[in-house]
């Protein structure tokens, strides 16, 4: 059965599902939905996803959106996949589930909020929005903080007192990757106070060396993008 | 090995986690985690959630928090709870994780912004905002619309096309609910749209009975007093904090 991943690299649930599928020997057609070229608005993706968003699969004749779900159905659906992406212990399991929960309202929320705001729309053709930008860098910051302080334990590298990475890691880490997008001294402003945090996405990039710097070789190419747009944009 | 909820039920989640409970015949404690009197930032509770949020439970030592990780967790791990709660297919299980995702930043996002700044806030010692109020709406009423042209497609009467309740149905259905304290004439206006969501939820009750009534009890209860207050010409912010010292003289 063939599988189709609908993805855009800007995005950084899609990243984490190609880095999955890379890593664990998926075989899959990549097929770009281009955001800044509004493909997700076409009627042709609409029968893929009607939500209109990347990620999006097509396993066979099975369609399926939003990324922690394509996640665990890719770590459940393909055998082969090692047990630490995504335990059979049901315990174990569950905390994965809790985390990638919290993620939705919190690191998420908080870093789209920041980073979509004061970056990635203009690439995308959309106004920026300062005053969300820095509301949304409040929940960015606390949602980060408390990743330290609760999800990441001091000895263990990966999130939930792990020694090896879940598909929690790729995905809450393919988000603080988003940061990329951000000037150089916004991101070194935001991030440096983390350190734990920077440990953490560098064992994450180890664990799935070359796949994880490869699909992320998009990030300083919009980086420059975005620059030269804002440029374009503040002439009169 | 004894399971413990930590719940109040004000809190949609919290319903949710209860209700698929009492439904499966799930032995469980139920502890208030009273939020109108900030007990989920107590000390004990923080050892129980250091999240302080409800739901939470604990089972022997293992402790979870997330419904939707709970509700995974106890249709997983109790023999005999239906296969239709959480299915063990694998393509089936996928699309109600889909829907649970969805729901974070669209049903839940919308409707908890809408009626935490349009009547609950000040029974959380928050003000209200009507801006936020009108923001959350648009956001509700797109998920509602959403829910009608997406996920209720199909044969069944339930969420994702299915003939039975799964516990998305519990956990979308209960944040709907929390409609119920807000002002009659606004719920009416932003739901009487969408009727094939107002038969879905009437579905849910009725595979759902009688828990599902008892479960919301308490949420119709500061319905009541809510309107009261309204009619006897108090403000909504008056209103809500009238609750809280009723709620806290009740004991509710």
């Amino acid at each position: 059965m063939e599988l189709k991943l609908y993805v855009d690299r800007l995005s950084q649930p899609s990243r984490a599902i190609l880095i999955f599928c890379k890593a664990n020997g998926i075989e899959f057609e990549e097929v770009k939905i281009d955001l800044a070229k509004h493909q997700h608005h076409s009627p042709e993706f609409a029968e893929v996803n009607p939500m209109k968003q990347v990620p999006a699969i097509a396993h066979g004749d099975f369609k399926l959106f939003e990324s922690h779900a394509i996640l665990i159905y890719l770590a459940s659906a393909f055998p082969g996949v090692a047990d630490h992406w995504y335990p059979a212990d049901v315990r174990k399991r569950a905390k994965i589930h809790s985390v990638l929960d919290w993620h939705h309202s919190n690191l998420r929320r908080g870093s789209v909020g920041y980073i979509f705001n004061s970056a990635i729309a203009i690439a995308i053709g959309a106004p920026l929005n300062l005053e969300a930008a820095a509301e949304g860098e409040k929940l960015l910051s606390a949602s980060l903080a408390k990743i330290e302080s609760y999800w990441l334990q001091e000895d263990r590298p990966f999130l939930l007192g792990n020694e090896k990475p879940s598909i929690a890691d790729l995905s809450l880490v393919c988000e603080v990757m988003q940061l990329e997008a951000a000037d150089e001294s916004e991101r070194e402003r935001i991030l440096s106070p983390h350190k734990r945090i920077l440990k953490w996405i560098e064992d994450t990039k180890n664990a799935t060396a070359p796949y994880f710097d490869e699909i992320h070789s998009i990030m300083p190419l919009a980086r420059e993008n975005i620059k030269e747009l804002k440029v374009q944009a503040s002439k009169p | 090995m004894s399971l413990k909820v930590y719940a109040d039920r004000m809190s949609q989640p919290s319903r949710a986690v209860i209700l698929f409970c009492k439904l499966n015949g799930i032995d469980f404690e139920e502890i208030k985690i009273d939020l109108s009197k900030r007990q989920q930032l107590t000390r004990e509770f923080r050892d129980i959630n250091p999240l302080k949020k409800v739901p939470a439970i604990q089972d022997g030592r293992f402790k979870l928090s997330e419904s939707h990780a709970i509700l995974i967790y106890l249709a997983s791990l109790y023999p005999g709870v239906a296969d239709h709660w959480y299915p063990a297919d694998v393509s089936k299980s996928a699309k109600i994780h889909s829907v649970l995702d969805w729901h974070h930043s669209n049903l839940r996002h919308g409707a908890v912004t809408y009626v935490l700044n349009s009547a609950l806030a000040p029974a959380l010692g928050l003000p209200l905002n009507p801006e936020a109020a009108a923001e959350g709406e648009k956001l509700l009423s797109a998920s509602l619309a959403e829910i009608e042209s997406v996920w209720l497609k199909g044969k069944g009467r339930f969420l994702l096309g299915s003939l039975q309740p799964s516990i998305a149905d519990l956990s979308l259905v209960c944040e709907i609910m929390q409609l119920e304290v807000v002002d009659d004439k606004d719920r009416e206006r932003i739901l009487a749209p969408h009727q094939r969501v107002l038969k879905w939820i009437d579905d849910t009750k009725a595979a759902t009975r009688p828990h599902f009534d008892e479960v919301h009890s308490v949420l119709f209860k500061v319905k009541e007093k809510l309107k009261k207050l309204r009619s006897q010409g108090g403000g909504a912010g008056e209103a809500a904090e009238s609750i809280t010292k009723a709620c806290v003289r009740s004991k509710m």
